[in-house]
């Protein structure tokens, strides 16, 4: 098997570096940890179809990575594409909103559970901001409950105090509990009694750098009786997980309601709107804010997502995105085991993790994801990946056989 | 020193202690003219800090350590506070001795001109930086001050130990391709600077040359541009390298 060049990503990459801060800033560039070694990635894409991209070199890679999420349907969907295309002849960014904007938000309403309203805008810090902001407005409370390893965005009160421009000040109401440790929880909660505003979780750990970890048996129903109890804000951040679990939310598929939800990347295939649904009680709070932005209300992305929302309805998407995940999982761990390397692939099939745990420097990981790479398979090194629709099972195939070689160019470097 | 973004003195002066006059080791390993002045010395410099830090610098043999603790000295100089001692450092207080008075003409002669020999690789000037081998002393000894400022600052400053509070337990090797190397152990989120390469590191990061180190130490090379084109790389567990990142912007203000 022929491994990939980049010379036009890293000639792209120079100039970039000229015009722009560090080339590619966030969680897409370099510099974020998740290309290891850097030289085995490409840097820029030219184009993308179905499950594939294709980079400035012309290499073709079945992509696991999905731009980070958005593309669930696969790229470029027809249907999704084509309801955007008729809907940017009507107008897009207009001075008052479309009706498709309530053609979106009913239909949320009535596909997600625990959702009376829908409040859109553009990414999912726009909405994981506004939930909290929300809490905070409805309670008169200042303090936000984590679970360690959360990512909930870049605003700064979602950083650590030690975060280029983030002050104490904007993170000193934040208080962390380990994931699934509800005496830790009930403590927090009794030392801080009448103080927190809200608790903020995505629905399970899928934190990078670790296994990911699902909610302990009746985690979530402990956590939404301490919240109701205490009058505390239950914030689910489904703006990663969001539709790859459940259609309904991922609260949801756990079997508890959330009080506030948050959605974005899958929620249109790759069209730019985020959406904050959340129960009746709230919705006069989140009325009485002034919170909005350019384009937040452009239709185009409403009559994106309400296409990708259907189709996902018509083609069970949850359901068909885990069976091939699961196919694609055992496939991995097949050829893992066959050079004699102990991968694990942890957390939902549609959005799994990997991890070589021979190695606990994530070394070996890093080095089999990188000749992955290098062989035409997008996986990143500390992050889950993404399943999308349009993966074919002779996609998964082609993964099982790259990774099946991987392993093998591995291997003879580290020798049993 | 301008008290900025939280940094505070008593930091700065096990920074300037164990990083600073830390150096001398280097200095008088590598530096001719440095050994040439305490080659025939056998003396122990103490330095108490109220507040601060306690170590002593032995210089035996043309041999310059570093050991914790100022009980061993031959010479004692107090200081009542860490702004004390780091205005000693920058060379606006004069230190008395309270042990040792006999041997003050070690420091007032070979000492103040060791010390001003390391000012010079430091604080180096253009003119100096041309000479190859100056060049290579001057940004060695500038990258084991930064090695030291960083495990000093992720033990003491209230931002750094907020970085290294999120550190699991590991060794991390920083390295310049063809020139030095430094561990940085973390064990319960206390860290701990070795000046030598680690046998197994768990992270590491390597800057691609001597060139690449000194612009980036020099805030003339971004770090997250140089990621990305490979000139600068990293490896292994990256949750103790993106906390050293995280110090690494604490000892730029130190430093600076």
């Amino acid at each position: 098997m022929n491994t990939y060049t980049y010379d036009e990503s890293r000639r792209q990459f120079q100039r970039a570096c000229r015009v722009i801060p560090s080339g590619i800033y966030g969680h897409q560039g370099p510099g974020e940890g998740c290309f290891i070694p850097v030289d085995a990635f490409p840097l820029f894409s030219e184009r993308a179809k179905g499950a594939y991209f294709w980079d400035v070199d012309g290499n073709r890679f079945i992509d696991y990575m999905c731009a980070y999420g958005p593309n669930i349907l696969g790229y470029c969907d027809e249907e999704v594409d084509e309801a955007a295309r008729r809907q940017m002849e009507q107008g897009n960014c207009i001075t008052t909103p479309s009706s498709r904007m309530i053609d979106f938000a009913e239909l949320l309403v009535d596909t997600v559970h625990t959702a009376d309203w829908a409040f859109f805008a553009k990414n999912g810090n726009d909405v994981t901001t506004l939930a909290v902001m929300a809490a905070r407005a409805y309670s008169h409370k200042k303090k936000i409950v984590f679970f360690q390893g959360y990512y909930h965005g870049v605003a700064p009160w979602t950083q650590k105090v030690d975060y280029p421009g983030v002050l104490e000040e904007d993170v000193c109401n934040n208080v962390c509990v380990p994931w699934n440790d509800i005496d830790r929880l009930q403590e927090v909660f009794a030392r801080n009694r009448g103080e927190i505003a809200a608790l903020i979780a995505q629905p399970y750990d899928h934190g990078n750098f670790h296994d990911n970890v699902m909610p302990a048996e009746g985690f979530w129903q402990q956590v939404r009786k301490l919240c109701t109890d205490n009058d505390v804000v239950l914030i689910i951040d489904d703006v990663r997980a969001g539709f790859r679990m459940d259609l309904a939310g991922s609260d949801h598929y756990f079997g508890f309601e959330a009080d506030l939800i948050c959605f974005c990347k899958a929620l249109a295939n790759g069209y730019n709107v985020s959406a904050l649904c959340g129960k009746d009680f709230l919705k006069n709070t989140v009325s009485g804010m002034t919170y909005t932005g350019s384009y937040w209300m452009s239709a185009v992305p409403f009559a994106a997502g309400i296409a990708c929302i259907e189709k996902m309805k018509r083609i069970d998407a949850p359901k068909l995105l885990n069976e091939k995940g699961t196919k694609l999982a055992d496939g991995l761990r097949a050829a893992a085991a066959r050079h004699g390397f102990d991968l694990h692939v942890t957390g939902m099939p549609s959005l799994f993790y990997l991890r070589i745990a021979d190695d606990p420097s994530l070394a070996l990981h890093q080095e089999w994801v990188a000749e992955c790479v290098r062989r035409g398979v997008y996986f990143t090194n500390h992050h889950n990946h993404f399943i999308n629709a349009a993966l074919s099972d002779s996609d998964i195939a082609e993964t099982v056989a790259v990774a099946e070689e991987a392993f093998d160019a591995v291997r003879q470097r580290h020798p049993l | 020193m301008k008290q900025l973004h939280g940094t505070d003195q008593r930091t700065l002066a096990w920074i300037n202690l164990y990083g600073i006059l830390g150096a001398l080791e280097e200095l008088c390993a590598m530096d001719e003219e440095a050994r040439a002045l305490v080659a025939d010395r056998d003396v122990a410099v103490g330095f108490r800090v109220a507040g601060g830090p306690r170590a002593t610098l032995r210089f035996a043999g043309g041999q310059c350590t570093l050991e914790e603790g100022d009980e061993h000295c031959d010479i004692r100089l107090p200081f009542a506070s860490p702004e004390k001692f780091n205005g000693m450092i920058d060379g606006t207080v004069t230190p008395i001795p309270t042990k040792g008075l006999t041997k003050v003409k070690f420091l007032l002669g070979p000492f103040t001109k060791l010390t001003d020999r390391l000012t010079r690789y430091l604080r180096a000037s253009e003119q100096d930086l041309q000479d190859p081998e100056f060049f290579r002393r001057s940004t060695t000894l500038m990258f084991f001050v930064i090695a030291e400022a960083l495990s000093q600052i992720g033990n003491r400053d209230r931002i750094g130990r907020a970085s290294a509070a999120n550190m699991p337990d590991g060794v991390v090797c920083l390295r310049i391709e063809g020139g030095p190397a430094a561990a940085i152990g973390v064990r319960n989120h206390v860290l701990r600077t070795v000046k030598r390469a680690p046998e197994k590191p768990m992270a590491t990061m390597s800057f691609g040359s001597m060139e690449i180190a000194r612009e980036l130490f020099d805030g003339k090379r971004n770090a997250m541009a140089s990621l990305g084109t490979g000139e600068i790389r990293v490896q292994g567990l990256m949750p103790l390298l993106d906390n050293v990142n995280r110090i690494l912007d604490r000892v730029a203000l130190y430093l600076a």
